[in-house]
């Protein structure tokens, strides 16, 4: 279990600082065909996975992902305590 | 393949936010029945609880092999959470990045599956604006609803005529299909854009991601069995 988690762990990372920044395929179409201003642009928390107060944009995407790493678990470690106690 | 707001009109994001919480709610129910066990009523008699209460309804009860399912939901989610943030070159200043859909029901069955890849997405729409809000609904079915639980189906049907690493190759690029197909006659119908001109240019571009995505799924889950073994549980 602790394996996965280092796994996802350096997966998030190497993204931050490998991944491709060109838009990816419907970002890609829609830029080509003339209809991405027809998107909303949001921002949230972490918007682009970045850490806002964090300025060097490796580190920063890196911890965004750790962040949301940790987030994705949390959702499911909560559900089955919530479970347990209600059964409990 | 995350749409963002604006893409696709109200009366389709809302009717499809309707169909991703039916199929949710679906997936979830089939999801607590594989996780708990009714309880048998002498426990709560013995333990001193007023049995008469529950009379006529059983509860039902976590499993430890439930709870384990649950933890395992929670790594495959983070897993495909991280690899989503991949965004591997194709060509001519594009990229794509892994859906995940296949991964998850070939490693958690098509609802638990399901349920991962809905989790992750709407993980990154609230906390990292990536997809839309209004479009949420939109973005599960054709990445949680096709991708992964349509898709398990078609795994598991390739898988008894042929090798388990090509049914899941072969099943991971269709899914990826599938979805670019379903984001294209969504934004296609919803008249942001000529449906035919969408369609075939996600078809073509998605055909190549499909490729990277058979691949990546093919490793990962290779990784994954290796790492936390079913029996090991």
């Amino acid at each position: 279990m602790r394996n996965i988690i280092l796994l996802s762990i350096l997966i998030a990372v190497a993204a931050a600082f490998l991944a491709s920044s060109h838009p990816d395929g419907l970002e890609k179409v829609a830029e080509s065909l003339g209809f991405l201003e027809a998107g909303v642009e949001r921002s949230s928390v972490m918007t682009d996975y970045t850490v806002p107060f964090i300025s060097h944009a490796g580190i920063s995407t890196a911890l965004a992902g750790m962040v949301g790493v940790f987030a994705t678990l949390a959702v499911f470690w909560v559900s089955a305590k919530l479970l347990k106690k209600a059964a409990g | 393949m995350h749409i963002p707001d604006g893409f696709i009109d109200p009366k389709i994001s809302y009717g499809l936010m309707g169909a991703a919480v039916a199929a949710l709610g679906y997936c979830l129910a089939k999801v607590r029945e594989a996780v708990t066990a009714l309880a048998p009523q002498e426990a709560f008699a013995a333990a001193g609880r007023n049995v008469r209460g529950l009379a006529g309804k059983s509860r039902r009860m976590l499993t430890r092999l439930g709870e384990q399912k649950i933890y395992r939901m929670g790594m495959v989610a983070a897993l495909i959470f991280a690899a989503q943030m991949f965004n591997f070159p194709i060509d001519q200043g594009t990229s794509g990045h892994l859906i995940g859909g296949v991964l998850a029901v070939v490693l958690l069955g098509p609802f638990a599956g399901a349920i991962a890849v809905a989790t992750v997405l709407v993980v990154q729409a609230l906390f990292f604006a990536d997809g839309g809000l209004a479009v949420m609904g939109a973005n599960i079915i054709n990445m949680a609803f096709l991708g992964a639980l349509v898709s398990y189906y078609i795994y598991a049907g390739l898988k008894k005529h042929m090798w388990e690493w090509l049914s899941i190759g072969i099943a991971a690029w269709v899914s990826v299909m599938l979805a670019a197909a379903a984001t294209s006659l969504e934004i296609g119908l919803s008249g942001t854009f000529a449906l035919p001109a969408v369609m075939g240019s996600m078809l073509r571009v998605h055909a190549v991601i499909g490729a990277a995505e058979a691949l990546i799924t093919i490793a990962l889950v290779k990784a994954f069995r290796k790492m936390a073994p079913e029996e090991a549980q």
